[in-house]
């Protein structure tokens, strides 16, 4: 996987000279997702397989949610059944869409192996780089379990009540939003690599956040007094806002939720920026 | 016959010392590992306690006996993943044939792959278990049985792991099923059996044997039952007595080569 | 005594062909279509107990094959077979506590543990007692001088430091016959010398049976005495090193006269 996306970056090395004007230096990074979607077309079979882990976890839960409302079927925290239950097909999809091992692992691999000195010297920034390739890959498995979620909704729970097809572009962007905005805290704890010799650890943290309070229940379902303090979390922004969106759409809503996105790619921005600085700067020091 | 029981199971356990020594070179990485493990564990309380909420029993169990069914699991899981993480990755070996190396010892081909590697943070896992299970419902008997049936739900998963990548032997392609039919177990054995019903029961049983790694034990640890007892363990001799002759099976083809195309 | 004795020994793998591009996937999916090869074929040979001998081949001539089947492996699906007595297909286990193996870049040792460890645990594999393997890890230490290094862990030792506790490993349990794959591969000229010296004494001092394959002529010349030359799954010679010289006074290095045996291709070559 290495080699593919090594010789899609050496080609833009020769195209782009680095007095070139900043949009034609972007452009190297279009490339780089470019060459990544192609290389992912052929492992589609690959994906397919994950198929059953989303399917078997979404089965667990319209079980769990069908025994929960029981037979009076009375809301629970302002969800009813069907929405509960999409909520957790959309969440889940993002979260096994979203999955990809450039960010969390390939990462703290360089780092850790010492690939990073080379890629350092490379005319693009290292983050842009890496989230370029992480974008290719999810941009071919998503849509594919996107289409899953659409038919199993359909066949095991049934339409979703109030749902509006003019809301899905604003739905789109929140989602894509908000795994960029997650794939950003991942890199972040992947750089902590410079630093410690194994950063999986507190990927696994941060991921289990992620699913528990934000994943497999809306935030409604917390008690009154926590809710305030999990809307400041990466969690609002990451898979709440958008599956939220999904299953009971207002304008109102949507405008609060690409703010809060639109400050946390800012935010997270500049924490890779520092936190990557820091990083390399301790790496010419120390030599690797 | 006896020596060479014991010798083996010498070599076993010199061979799990010294991976546990490799996992412990860097302290800080091994102790977080572990630490980080139980922290990883523990937030799935957090859902249960939320739902006990909206109901006091969920599926026939209250919050004792899922935080059981929970400690199981992870105990299962932690040890055999301590001892036989290797069975866990057994197609990447046979399709790369890396099986060579253990076929020139002069010893159990499949307990040396096995043994070859453990994890650090399965005794996280492990460790989360035992003290799940102390602190929700202890009591002397219980932990005995316990570690009873995280010795049976640890064979268990490990003998579903090692048929999955036995099919490896066969099919080259099938690299992914052991992964996911050990995670597809993980997934329900989290969850009370009571929700689900019909055909989904069956599977539980009788295709991916939760009911008898996980579901029956926390039952015979509520409350005693020989029958159930038996059968839990018989289960677990039967599936590995057929995970081993897979496993032999399936050597037998790798040593007559018809995996080279895979390796040229 | 023989150590090893091979007769028409065969072994044939069925490869599937695959057609390029997506529409070959497919079609080779749907009528899968597959050919055989001959990797080993109708391979006879003995060796002497005692005997240094180096068995060579271009790649994928079958060296490989012919040690892994030695060695019990590989089944082979025609001909005999007999490695001190004993048929690999057979008494696998039994053969292992009488053989030896080391395949270059294949490491065996385990790197976070010392030398002297590692050794331990390789007496454990092979049921000595420990006592023994005490004596026995006193009397490699000695043979190989591993002295200053023996409780350094592997993986701070130098490459040839390395090889040395990796032939050390291999022979802790007295193999009658060592089966060297590649030994000196990646190594630098003056560890690959220290390496050859410890073969040569090896043989001389533990009357160790060694069959060697290597690319390299050097460990050839100056180890061997006897070698068999493999093409295409064929012996196409078998001869003494003394009566290879001998008849090629004409000048040229055995280098030269290997790269000539190779190009003749599978055609029986005659010396």
């Amino acid at each position: 996987m290495n080699r593919t996306s090594g010789s899609a970056a050496s080609i833009c090395m020769k195209a782009v000279d680095g007095s070139a004007p900043w949009y034609r230096r972007g452009r190297k990074y279009i490339v780089i997702y470019r060459s990544v979607v192609m290389e992912n077309i052929q492992y589609v079979v690959n994906i397919a397989m994950g198929f059953l882990s989303y399917f078997i976890i979404n089965f667990v839960m319209i079980n769990l949610w069908d025994y929960m409302y029981g037979t009076s079927g009375e809301a629970i925290a302002g969800y009813g059944k069907e929405q509960m239950i999409w909520y957790v097909m959309i969440t889940e999809m993002i979260w096994f869409g979203a999955r990809g091992a450039t960010v969390a692992r390939q990462v703290s691999t360089d780092i850790r192996n010492g690939n990073i000195v080379y890629m350092v010297n490379k005319p693009y920034y290292y983050p842009f780089y890496v989230m370029a390739k992480y974008t290719g890959e999810w941009s071919v498995q998503l849509p594919m379990y996107a289409g899953l979620a659409v038919v199993m909704g359909m066949a095991m729970v049934g339409r979703l009540p109030g749902f509006r097809a003019a809301a899905l572009p604003a739905v789109i962007l929140c989602v894509i939003l908000g795994i960029t905005i997650n794939a950003g805290f991942k890199l972040c704890i992947s750089l902590l690599s410079f630093w410690i010799e194994d950063a999986h650890p507190f990927q696994w943290l941060y991921d289990k956040l992620i699913l528990v309070i934000g994943v497999i229940f809306p935030i409604e379902i917390f008690p009154e007094k926590l809710q305030p303090f999990f809307r400041l979390t990466p969690i609002y922004t990451v898979c709440y806002g958008p599956a939220k969106l999904v299953v009971d759409f207002s304008g109102e809503k949507c405008m609060e939720i690409l703010c809060a996105q639109l400050l946390y790619v800012l935010a997270g921005g500049i924490l890779i920026y520092l936190v990557y600085r820091k990083g390399v700067k301790k790496l010419y020091v120390n030599g690797g | 016959m006896l020596t060479a029981v014991k010798n083996q199971l010498w070599v076993c356990l010199l061979s799990v010392k010294y991976n546990i020594m490799r996992e412990m070179t860097n302290r800080f990485t091994f102790v977080t590992n572990i630490v980080f493990m139980m922290l990883n564990n523990a937030a799935f309380i957090v859902q249960w306690v939320i739902l006990f909420k909206m109901r006091g029993e969920i599926g026939g169990y209250t919050m004792r006996e899922i935080m059981l069914l929970w400690g199981l699991t992870a105990s299962s899981y932690g040890l055999s993943h301590i001892l036989f993480a290797r069975a866990f990755t057994l197609h990447e070996l046979i399709v790369n044939g890396k099986l060579d190396a253990y076929l020139v010892l002069p010893k159990s081909v499949l307990l040396s792959v096995m043994t070859s590697a453990s994890e650090a943070s399965s005794i996280g896992d492990f460790l989360y278990g035992l003290v799940v299970m102390c602190l929700f419902c202890f009591s002397v008997g219980r932990l005995f049985l316990f570690l009873l049936f995280t010795v049976t739900g640890a064979l268990i998963m490990t003998a579903l792991a090692l048929l999955a990548g036995s099919l490896s032997f066969w099919f080259v392609r099938s690299e992914m099923v052991g992964v996911h039919v050990v995670n597809t177990m993980i997934s329900f054995s989290t969850y009370p059996d009571g929700i689900f019903h019909g055909t989904a029961r069956f599977l539980l049983y009788f295709v991916i044997p939760v009911g008898m790694a996980v579901y029956w034990p926390v039952h015979v640890m509520v409350s005693f039952d020989l029958a159930m007892f038996l059968k839990v363990v018989g289960y677990t001799v039967f599936l590995m007595a057929a995970a081993v002759y897979v496993f032999y099976r399936g050597l037998k083809r790798y040593s007559s080569g018809n995996l080279m195309e895979a390796r040229m | 005594m023989e150590a090893i004795r091979v007769q028409d020994l065969s072994k044939t793998f069925r490869v599937r062909q695959k057609e390029k591009g997506l529409k070959g996937s497919i079609r080779s999916v749907l009528h899968p279509r597959s050919e055989e090869i001959r990797a080993v074929d109708e391979v006879s040979f003995t060796v002497e107990e005692g005997e240094i001998l180096a068995f060579i081949g271009p790649n994928g001539a079958g060296k490989s094959t012919t040690i892994k089947m030695l060695t019990g492996i590989l089944y082979p699906d025609g001909g005999k077979l007999e490695v001190l007595g004993i048929d690999p297909t057979k008494r696998r286990k039994e053969l292992a506590y009488q053989i030896g193996t080391v395949f270059g870049q294949k490491e065996q040792l385990w790197t976070h543990l010392t030398p002297y460890d590692n050794f331990r645990f390789f007496g454990a594999i092979y049921d000595i007692p420990e006592k023994e393997t005490e004596a026995r890890i006193k009397e490699l230490g000695e043979l190989f001088e591993l002295g200053a290094f023996i409780n350094t862990p592997v993986r701070g030792l130098s490459l040839g430091q390395r090889m040395r506790c990796e032939f050390a490993a291999s022979l802790i349990h007295k193999p009658k016959v060592l089966f060297l794959d590649e030994p000196t591969i990646g190594l630098d000229p003056v560890v690959k010398e220290t390496i050859r010296s410890l073969i040569k004494q090896m043989n001389r001092q533990l009357h160790t049976t060694i069959f060697l394959t290597s690319h390299d002529v050097g460990d050839i010349e100056k180890l061997c005495e006897r070698i068999i030359i493999i093409n295409a799954g064929s012996v196409v010679m078998d001869d003494s090193m003394e009566h290879l010289k001998d008849i090629h006074t004409s000048g040229m290095s055995l280098e030269n006269m290997i790269v000539e045996i190779y190009k003749a291709e599978g055609r029986t070559v005659s010396v």
